[in-house]
């Protein structure tokens, strides 16, 4: 394996490797007063190394609860009541937080969502770099990580570096503080980078740049990302896989071309056709679906899709039977009863 | 670097102008009272003539504008004016009593500050549904009982019926000679003397008014502790710090301690400066020898210049404390931090 090996050659390269993740009938439930937010509900895939994948949905669909979920960060009242989560064959599910501090931010990072909030409003830029670095590396002095971090600043293209380094978050736009962050995530090599709306707080030009920089990063790293967003038109350039998640589930799962070609599942398709809506709108609100999504403290039997489905609305068995994630026809998978009908 | 003198210097005009609005209110405000103090001075059986004289040697016959220059410019110049009550100047009864107010606030805001920082800490870092009903039951009972109430329910019960506390006679017992006075709080000077039994007599004086005192302070600071540190536990960047590898305790204590503390410095400082004021209610249930009960009897028996030095002094307390905090906002929160602005 040499430093320039590209992105593609390391996913074919070692096929026995086996995926770096693989998350298995995750369930997260939050305790509320209104009741138990079903947030995740058996969620499960695999993420080889250095694939790309998305998960896209809806706000409210439980991608965070997800992405917390696997970093072992769900609080009290949330709890994450079954499933298993592999690191490269090992279940991290159960360790103790003492050994999962170990693994978050060395092994699987995380880029929260938020840009303009994810950095302590009153620590400097380098001393928030330097403890990612001192956290994981050893006995790494303060001078060498601040030194580590005028580097990591460079790489994620932050102008004048050497200076920025001592300045505080309100000092850097959002764009910037974004790139931060992202040095912050990859400062130790991680194998998995979970990216939860990298972008959502910035302007277009903006996003374009950050996430521009993000795919250079990963791709020189070969780290396996999973960028999780609202926005399908985002990941089409950047992602193999694209999941697509509805009320705590996921309910496609299929390669990038596939789901913009032909996507299965109706939601899938409502998602699809919002974003060429969008497109054609120019500067329209964000894409959206007629109805809204089912209250998670209260699920409907069968398909949580149901009421805002074209084709279940009235089926019987799509409002008696809940329709697992299935493979279909080797392209992919699809949570649907009728995914050939649902095609229009 | 300019622009950080002219913050200052609009600082400085804006703390004295408040403080002379301060001066002139509790000037105009006490004067307007229907009353004659050398009437009061003599007694009723004293004659017209005498009255007159009297007055005219208080100043009371000039004008107001001319009371009030001679009043201010005495002031600044350490005569802070003559208590006819007191029989002393007013300068002198304050001094002397301000240590037992002093030491009195010190104790009671020591108390207070801990103990909303430890518990709200607890109830934040640990969720723990129970101590947090309590704690915030407490706090509650503090910002709504009255405190000669509570005075008289601890001396009631620890003093008289269990004994432990000494009763109200104030700030040492009657048979121990008070230290030498060099800073004028009992605790140090006796420390300062060499006397480790009076020291503990002192202590165990200040136990029941200083935490009567300190039950308001608390209840204030605990709740907003609490709720700033709940609202900062929700913090997006508490969760990147979590997502790098920090343990929970680490993330609580380097990140979101620090930013918590900034909403409750205003309070906490203001909180300091209202005890530094001496509390009537407790000092007079405690026979606590403080400020606020000289003052009340000053203000019953219409003894304008101990008023109006204490109204005065307060605004510079007030004033000196908000300054002390915008200073010490400039070094611990970066976003204001002055001339690093752009
Ligand atoms: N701390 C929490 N307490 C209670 N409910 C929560 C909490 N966090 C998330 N939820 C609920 O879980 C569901 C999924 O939320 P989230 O994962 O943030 O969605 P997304 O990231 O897709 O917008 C929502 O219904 C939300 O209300
Ligand atoms: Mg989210």
């Amino acid at each position: 394996m040499t430093a320039s090996t590209r992105v593609e050659d390391a996913r074919c390269e070692r096929p026995d490797l086996g995926p770096v993740l693989a998350v298995d009938g995750l369930q997260t439930h939050f305790v509320t007063k209104r009741g138990t937010v079903e947030a995740v509900r058996g969620v499960g895939f695999a993420l080889d190394p250095g694939e790309r994948l998305a998960i896209v949905g809806e706000s409210g669909s439980g991608k965070s609860a997800l992405a917390l979920s696997i970093l072992g960060l769900i609080e009290p009242p949330g709890k994450v009541v079954a499933g298993t989560v592999r690191l490269a064959g090992q279940n991290i599910e159960h360790l103790p937080d003492r050994a999962m501090q170990r693994i978050r931010g060395r092994r699987i990072a995380l880029i929260y969502q938020d840009a303009m909030q994810a950095l302590d409003p009153v620590k400097t830029i380098g001393s928030q770099l330097g403890e990612a670095l001192r956290l994981h590396g050893g006995a790494l002095s303060r001078k060498a990580a601040r030194r580590r971090a005028i580097e990591l600043l460079r790489e994620v293209e932050v102008p004048k570096a050497a200076q920025r380094v001592d300045s505080y978050p309100h000092e850097y736009s959002g764009g910037m503080r974004q790139r931060v962050v992202i040095a912050m995530a990859l400062a130790n090599e991680p194998d998995v980078l979970i990216a939860d709306e990298p972008t959502t707080a910035l302007d277009v030009t903006t996003q374009a740049q950050v996430l521009g920089l993000l795919d250079r990063l990963v791709a020189e790293r070969r780290t396996a990302v999973i960028l999780i967003t609202h926005n399908l038109a985002l990941v089409a350039e950047f992602c193999d896989t694209i999941a697509v998640m509805y009320a705590g589930r996921l309910v496609e799962q299929t390669s990038t071309e596939r789901l913009f070609a032909a996507p299965q599942h109706p939601y899938a398709q409502a998602l699809l056709a919002a974003m060429l809506r969008s497109d054609r709108l120019e500067t329209g609100p964000l894409p959206s679906i007629p109805g809204s999504p089912p209250d998670l403290v209260a699920l409907p039997t069968g398909c949580a899709f149901r009421a805002r489905c074209h084709v279940g609305r009235s089926l019987a068995d799509c409002a008696a039977i809940d329709p697992p994630l299935a493979a279909v026809r080797e392209e992919g998978r699809v949570a649907c009863h009728h995914p050939s009908e649902a095609r229009t | 670097m300019r622009s950080s003198l002219r913050f200052f210097a609009m600082r400085l005009a804006g703390a004295l102008s408040a403080v002379l609005g301060a001066s002139i209110i509790s000037f105009v405000v006490l004067r307007a009272v229907p009353s004659d103090p050398a009437r009061l001075i003599l007694g009723p059986h004293a004659d017209a003539d005498q009255v007159r004289a009297l007055s005219r040697s208080l100043g009371l016959a000039q004008s107001l504008p001319e009371q009030y220059w001679h009043y201010i410019s005495a002031f600044v110049q350490g005569d802070w004016g003559y208590s006819f009550t007191a029989g002393a100047s007013v300068r002198s009864i304050i001094l002397s009593r301000a240590g037992a107010t002093v030491e009195l606030a010190l104790i009671s805001f020591a108390w207070a500050f801990s103990a909303a920082v430890v518990l709200a800490l607890l109830v934040t870092y640990r969720s723990r549904p129970l101590l947090d009903r309590i704690a915030r039951g407490v706090a509650f009972a503090g910002l709504g009982l009255p405190q000669f109430w509570l005075g008289l329910l601890l001396l009631l019960v620890f003093s008289h019926t269990l004994g432990v506390f000494p009763g109200p006679e104030g700030r040492i017992s009657p048979s121990i000679n008070p230290p030498a006075s060099v800073s004028g709080l009992y605790t140090i000077d006796t420390l300062l003397a060499l006397q480790p039994a009076t020291f503990f007599d002192a202590l165990w004086h200040l136990a029941l008014p200083s935490f009567c005192l300190s039950f308001f302070s608390f209840g204030f600071l605990f709740r907003l502790l609490r709720s700033s540190l709940l609202e900062m536990g929700r913090e997006p960047f508490l969760l990147v710090v979590r997502g790098k590898g920090m343990s929970r305790w680490a993330a609580f204590s380097r990140h979101a301690l620090p930013n918590s503390f900034l909403p409750t410095l205003t309070a906490s400082a203001l909180v300091f400066a209202d005890l530094l004021g001496g509390s009537v209610l407790v000092e007079t249930v405690f026979d606590w020898p403080g400020l606020g009960q000289f003052v009340v009897q000053s203000i019953q028996r219409l003894d304008y210049s101990v008023v109006q030095a204490f109204i005065l002094l307060s605004a510079v307390a007030y004033v000196v404390v908000n300054l002390v905090i915008d200073g010490l906002y400039g070094i611990l929160d970066p976003r204001i931090r002055l001339g690093r602005a752009q």
